[in-house]
């Protein structure tokens, strides 16, 4: 499959106060693939993931400077525009953490949460796309039965595969999966990059991880930061095209 | 062998010093018990009028504590009427939109209006009212809505406080739950992080309550009376408990007076347990309504 670019970054750099933490990071990433980004603990892989969604911006202290283009709806758009807001853009650019967050409500609400926020409150749509998003993370039959449980008694792996469903409940263009395994027991991971090799088809797959096999298994494209600046990108199948400015 | 040493009697401390709060406490309600128990009872509260008369307002009580307790309640509504909502949007404030410098004057400011001592904003309340009389009306004095407006500046700072710390000691993987999925700022602080600091917040009003309720410098001098009978509006002067207590013991005309003030003293107690009772249940139940519901 030849893959169209479907996030370009240019010369981004990402200041913590007065520290750079990224330096001038140009990428390509195609899209429907499952990129890897890989790099010691500190290197600052969740700090990139974060730009791609804006999360940066809630907390103190953080400025970038650069281009991060991201085709959307179709058209190619600079995402770190103020004229786009955050909340659209985190709507179709989705996010699962390296710690299961599952927030203390009932896994229904959990998974109808993005719904609530987006002002969409027709039950029988919410209900509909509930029931999907946990049929699409094979949690549906596990929890059919109680669906008004606290999310956080379910087991890790579960909870993530929940987290997962809420960000694809508004169906985003983009995942970003930061160490989504690293919590889980091997059985929990296998089942996790299962649903994501399944997710290729309908979105766009950004992951860090530490785990090369993992990457192996699942990853179109590997790309590595260390301390804040891209090393090298290594292709598992002819669809990645890394680039690298000077 | 010495670390063990240590370590035991550090144990020992730990259980002494608990073991003392408790007995204190017990010597406290036996003493008020052993010296005001024998009048608890109908006639404390509503004298020589039949109970009935005086709860349905027919009938004004004017021997008994049952101004005192109405006045001592409203006290209490009034007061956490005002200082709660503005307590909880000033500590949002705090937590979620002030930074840097003017943060840090904000902290500073309450920090001192934490330490400000009652009977100063007992003062203050009276300045205000010998303000508000000399410009505006005669008619105005001291009263219960001047004792509300103190006795909410005076807690004030508690409940900002507690709120402040509250909303910023949530776990940030929580606080990045909402925003992540596309969340703005407002519905993050209604939907997760408020709900989520209900307990806190809580623990601060039921504090701010017992404070409201116990207070006397700040009503002494801003409406409290000895007796004035059930507050007609908010604009009269009021009877409360604490300053009952402290009119009796500072002039009981013989021991049956005196025993009817460690009645009171009792009564206090009974009521700030009712009350704090109460508030642990709200919190329990508001939690499960905004999270679950």
């Amino acid at each position: 499959m030849v893959s169209s670019t479907k996030i370009r970054t240019q010369d981004l750099c990402f200041y913590y106060h007065r520290q750079q933490v990224l330096h001038d990071i140009s990428l390509d990433f195609p899209a429907h693939q499952i990129t890897a980004i890989s790099g010691p603990s500190g290197s600052g892989k969740s700090t990139f993931l974060m730009i791609l969604n804006r999360l940066w911006e809630e907390i103190e202290g953080c400025s970038i400077s650069g281009n991060v283009a991201m085709e959307l709806d179709g058209e190619l758009q600079d995402i770190t525009s103020r004229a786009l807001s955050a909340r659209i853009l985190r709507r179709k650019v989705g996010m699962v953490f390296q710690q299961p967050n599952p927030l203390p409500m009932s896994i229904f609400k959990n998974i109808a949460f993005p719904l609530r926020l987006a002002s969409i409150t027709d039950k029988n749509q919410v209900r509909h796309a509930v029931e999907n998003a946990l049929r699409q993370v094979q949690l549906w039959d596990e929890v059919k039965e109680r669906l008004n449980d606290d999310g956080r008694l379910l087991s890790g792996g579960q909870q993530q595969r929940l987290c997962l469903a809420r960000a694809l409940i508004l169906r985003p263009e983009v995942l970003l999966l930061d160490e989504p395994t690293s919590s889980l027991d091997p059985e929990a991971s296998a089942a996790i990059e299962e649903l994501l090799l399944s997710l290729k088809s309908q979105c766009t797959l950004i992951m860090v991880s530490h785990y090369q096999d993992q990457i192996q298994r699942i990853a179109d494209l590997r790309f590595e930061i260390r301390e804040g600046r891209f090393i090298s990108s290594r292709s598992d199948c002819d669809g990645g095209n890394a680039r690298r400015q000077t | 062998m010495i670390r063990r040493l240590i370590e035991g009697s550090l144990i020992l401390f730990s259980w002494a010093a608990g073991l003392l709060l408790t007995l204190a406490f017990l010597t406290l309600v036996g003493f008020l018990l052993q010296k005001g128990g024998t009048s608890l009872g109908v006639n404390l509260i509503f004298g020589d009028t039949a109970p009935l008369d005086a709860l349905l307002l027919r009938q004004q009580v004017f021997d008994g504590l049952f101004p005192a307790i109405i006045g001592t309640l409203l006290l209490i509504a009034g007061s956490m009427l005002i200082a709660i909502p503005l307590g909880i949007a000033a500590g949002i404030y705090m937590a979620e939109y002030c930074r840097g410098r003017v943060k840090t004057f904000f902290s500073l400011l309450f920090d001192i209006l934490a330490g400000v001592p009652s009977i100063i904003v007992g003062l203050a309340g009276l300045s205000l009212t010998i303000f508000l009389h000399r410009s505006f009306s005669a008619q105005i004095s001291t009263s219960l809505l001047i004792s509300c407006l103190s006795l909410a500046l005076l807690v004030l700072p508690y409940l900002i406080r507690t709120t402040q710390t509250a909303l910023e000691s949530i776990d940030p993987l929580i606080r990045m739950t909402a925003p992540a999925l596309g969340a703005s700022r407002l519905q993050n602080i209604i939907r997760v992080l408020l709900p989520n600091s209900i307990s806190e917040i809580g623990s601060g009003i039921i504090l701010a309550t017992g404070r409201c309720a116990e207070d006397t410098a700040v009503i002494m001098l801003t409406g409290a009376v000895a007796s004035a009978g059930l507050p007609r509006s908010i604009f009269s002067q009021y009877e409360a408990l604490p300053f009952y207590i402290y009119y009796i013991s500072s002039q009981y005309s013989g021991p049956d007076e005196l025993r009817r003030g460690f009645g009171a003293a009792i009564l206090l107690i009974l009521l700030c347990a009712g009350l704090l009772l109460t508030a642990l249940w709200m919190q329990r139940r508001l939690k499960t309504i905004l999270l679950y519901r």
